[in-house]
């Protein structure tokens, strides 16, 4: 009797919840915790569920929505769990698989364990410029082709053996190793001599001379300025990776993937498949000693929520909706960061099809989609209308000579009666007795359903004939996408370090039909340099070439903001390199 | 008995070749495969990695290296996960199996007791609210019962632990340790155990009905059989027959995980380890697991089949 009074008393009870908790679950997915550093296969299309800060955005933030870091209010409504950990600090990660050796890892949450456990040459700061780590400096050759790297004396693995430059060396090396079946981007840089090792006709690769212990240069067969960032990531111990290294067999490493040596802030102290990931203080790092002795990524696979409410981690990232921002407030102990992430969504154009070869039919879709109602204002405010292909973060970011495409259907219409097509029959307009129509693909998400949903209005407004299709997996997209039997289709980049990284899909043979030499030439000149003002010279010139040319059409940037423990201190988060930059030194209050 | 079993045997084998290799085209022609998700490989370095993985070859060849491998043991190494698949199964299908088998254990035994009794009391007031019940927690979706009594019991009265199977950086061992872990698994057996019972208890309630009604059941009480025995004995005996079938079909919900409920429990099953490589085409562990699972039914319906007959003498093979 009383069991069943429970249940049905449970039940009046949920039907009044029911709302709400479909609401949360929605929210579940794009509430994952850090953000994956090197994503591989988690570009989610459709795109937009996240951030806040607008640095002079063009979207209207809207009220309520947090513009600046918030404080905790009450830390004595911190749960006891969280209370009484007085050394160790946890953060929720979606899901570590246990590969932490760099450069052979696939999913970007094992390169969030190894940006803790192995520190970079070069990093970058907060807005993508590159800083000294282990290299204490680099000189770059007049005609950008050679780069030396200086490191710092007496640099340590976290074991205490000995950081030169034959580590370097070898790093670099095994990468052009024909068995190398990582995702590095390194091999596509073209050190002069890597091709020929590859093909096993080199003993060693004829671009890279070790000068002595704490000097080494690289020589490469064209200049491109991201090699500075992509050369100088992680340094493998040769003493340990490379001790059975031969021609050809890279098996072995497979082995030592849960067994990482590193030099970065914490060492691994224990991998537990699908739960936890528990590091320690590395003594040996050469910043010294992190302040927090413990630190463990914790698998959370499903809502973040529930973990942050009961104090089982410390730190969570949430899409900033305003009514999350509102719910973090009221939990009164922990900080909210606002935070953009440095990565934009875009509908991928085919430029094969007649229709979509017109600037003006690419400028009208623009003119005529209504991006604030679908990315903005739909999303509460976790959003923003992006123009260009660089995020707001970008220290090339800019809006000066940038068109914003305000929502305005007459001005679309016009454009699209200027490119000749009439309205005809059914209120399709045609040309040459071809109606236009629009065959949209994108994934399955919550954003490609509001999507849909307004784009259906909004191109009915403009004569299109609007013909979604969505899928269940982002494999499946892509393989429709390469297909070619599309029109337009959703898109995100995974996250963008360099600018040039931003036009990458152009290169690496995603989008081939765009032929304009000036967009080529603009691009090798900005890679052609280091000088950060040069390029943001040319990059200025790029953006407003492609604002106006649209071989993309730009959607929206994300807004997320990330919620944690009051008593932690010194926390900021990077775009480009998470928490790895701050995390050695965050302290408990 | 024993011309049946190899019969039987031989069917099996034959089941299960048909099945890997239907499984292994369905896997391989879903679109997309492994590389295509990869968004920041140039198209060379694609072409190049498709080399090494061997995903450019014919379907049928590539069937054909993985069943040789696999009959020399060797099931493949998961291309997302980086390690041996059959690591992985060690490392999370005893998690699975955990939840799994408390549930399925709580599952029978309260369903066997309330379909007896409510069978034996039909339409009492017994019964009907049972069966209510019963109703209620058939429909109710299982994220929704999941996270509103994480909810209820783990975020506001603080009394279970909302998820995972140990507190985070625990280093308790020994019976420190089984009382975290069966701290943590209380949540989704509750839940699992609750999701589970109504079609069973219902499946128990009407086959007892039927055997009340057999002559035997008359017979055992005109005798003068104390009620007790007529029931658990006479009646309780036949009406379980039936469910000896059932039992086959949860070999394989033991060792398969639940990917719904360890989601959301942040339970590190195979379930949503399954469900995570069906997203990235990760095709050594999707063909591993699936096959496992394949095997494991055929296995199940043997057992419920011998145990038919060991059951019933009325059943000859």
């Amino acid at each position: 009797m009383r069991k069943s009074t429970l249940l049905l008393s449970s039940l009046l009870i949920a039907g009044s919840l029911l709302l709400s908790a479909c609401s949360e679950n929605g929210n579940t997915d794009a509430a994952s915790t850090d953000t994956p550093a090197n994503t591989a296969a988690t570009a989610d299309p459709g795109a937009a569920a996240g951030g806040t800060e607008a640095p002079a955005a063009p979207a209207v933030v809207p009220a309520g929505a947090l513009s600046e870091p918030f404080t905790a209010t009450d830390l004595t409504k911190l749960p006891a769990v969280a209370q009484k950990r007085t050394d160790t600090i946890i953060v929720g990660l979606t899901d570590p698989s246990g590969a932490f050796t760099p450069y052979f890892q696939e999913s970007g949450y094992d390169g969030n364990v190894s940006s803790l456990l192995y520190a970079s040459l070069v990093t970058v700061d907060d807005k993508g410029v590159p800083t000294p780590e282990l290299a204490e400096s680099w000189e770059v050759s007049a005609d950008q082709l050679t780069y030396t790297f200086h490191l710092r004396k007496d640099l340590k693995f976290s074991d205490g053996s000995p950081l030169t430059a034959d580590d370097v060396a070898f790093t670099w090396t095994i990468q052009y190793d024909k068995a190398y079946d990582g995702g590095s981007s390194l091999p596509s840089l073209k050190v002069k001599g890597g091709e020929a090792y590859k093909a096993g006709t080199a003993e060693s690769i004829d671009g890279i001379k070790v000068i002595d212990p704490q000097t080494i240069s690289v020589t490469l067969e064209q200049p491109n300025a991201t090699a500075l960032v992509t050369l100088g990531s992680n340094v493998l111990s040769k003493a340990y990776y490379g001790k059975d290294y031969k021609f050809g067999q890279l098996e072995y490493i497979k082995k030592l993937h849960e067994k990482p040596l590193g030099d970065g802030p914490y060492k691994l102290e224990k991998f537990i498949p699908g739960q936890e990931v528990r590091l320690v203080a590395n003594e040996n790092y050469f910043k010294g000693k992190p302040k927090t002795e413990h630190f463990i990524y914790k698998t959370t696979t499903g809502d973040a929520w529930q973990f942050l409410e009961t104090g089982e981690v410390d730190y969570a990232s949430f899409p900033a909706t305003e009514e999350n921002i509102g719910k973090l407030k009221e939990l009164g102990y922990v900080n909210i960061l606002p935070y953009t992430p440095s990565t934009y969504g875009y509908m991928q154009v085919n430029l094969k099809h007649e229709q979509l070869k017109d600037k003006r039919v690419r400028q009208a879709i623009a003119y005529g989609l209504d991006r604030q109602s679908i990315y903005v204002d739909a999303a509460e405010g976790a959003g923003a209308v992006a123009n260009i292909p660089a995020s707001p973060i970008s220290w090339s970011y800019t809006e000066e000579g940038i068109n914003p495409y305000k929502y305005d259907p007459d001005q679309a219409n016009k454009l699209l009666d200027e490119a000749g097509w009439s309205v005809g029959a059914g209120g399709i307009r045609e040309k040459d007795g071809k109606p236009l129509s629009i065959h949209y693909l994108a994934s399955k998400s919550k954003n490609s359903d509001i999507f849909i949903a307004v784009a259906k209005e909004n191109f009915a407004a403009l004569g299109i004939d609007f013909q979604p299709e969505i899928f269940a997996d982002f494999n499946s997209l892509v393989s429709k996408t390469e297909s070619g039997d599309y029109d337009l289709v959703s898109y995100s980049t995974s996250m963008l370090t360099d600018p040039a990284d931003g036009f990458m899909q152009f290169f690496d043979g995603e989008i081939t039909d765009y032929e304009n030499p000036k967009f080529v030439e603009l691009y090798n000149k900005a890679l052609a340099t280091t000088d950060i003002e040069q390029r943001k010279a040319v990059y200025k010139e790029l953006y407003q070439l492609f604002n106006d040319e649209l071989p993309i059409i730009f959607t929206n940037y994300k807004k997320t903001v990330y919620a944690y423990n009051g008593r932690i201190q010194n926390l900021s988060v990077s775009p480009f390199i998470g928490l790895a930059g701050s995390l050695p030194n965050w302290t408990l209050k | 008995m024993s011309t049946y079993l190899t019969k039987r045997m031989l069917y099996m084998l034959i089941i299960l070749f048909a099945a890997s290799l239907l499984i292994f085209c369905l896997y391989a022609l879903t679109p997309g495969d492994f590389i295509t998700g990869n968004i920041k490989l140039t198209a060379e370095r694609k072409a190049e990695l498709r080399e090494i993985y061997g995903l450019n070859k014919p379907v049928l060849e590539r069937y054909g290296t993985w069943m040789n491998n696999a009959f020399h043991g060797d099931f493949g190494y998961s291309l997302a996960q980086q390690k041996p698949v059959l690591q992985l199964f060690g490392d999370y299908i005893w998690n699975s199996f955990l939840l799994a088998a408390v549930s399925t254990f709580l599952t029978w035994l309260i369903a066997v007791i309330i379909g007896v009794i409510s069978a034996y009391k039909q339409y009492s007031w017994f019964d009907t609210l049972v069966m209510i019940a019963i109703f209620a927690a058939m429909s109710l979706p299982s994220f929704f019962i999941g996270l509103f009594l994480i909810k209820i019991l783990a975020v506001d009265l603080k009394w279970l632990p909302p998820g995972g199977m140990m507190t985070t950086g625990s280093n308790a061992t020994g019976f420190a340790y089984f009382k975290e872990v069966v701290h943590h698994m209380t949540l989704p057996v509750i839940v699992m155990t609750l999701l589970g019972l109504g079609s069973l208890t219902r499946y128990f309630r009407s086959n007892m009905i039927d055997v009340l009604k057999q002559d035997y059941i008359r017979t055992a009480r005109a005798k003068g059989l104390k009620e007790r025995k007529v029931l658990f004995t006479h009646a309780l005996r036949n009406a379980l027959l039936p469910a000896i079938t059932l039992v086959g079909f949860e070999l394989p919900a033991l060792f398969g995980g639940s990917i719904i409920i360890e989601q959301i429990f942040n339970w590190p099953g195979i379930g949503q380890l399954y469900m995570k490589s069906f997203g990235l085409r990760d095709y050594p562990l999707l063909m591993g697991f699936t096959m496992f699972l394949a095997i494991l039914t055929v296995i199940g319906t043997l057992l419920s089949d011998i145990l038919y007959r060991v059951a019933d003498p009325r059943v000859r093979l």
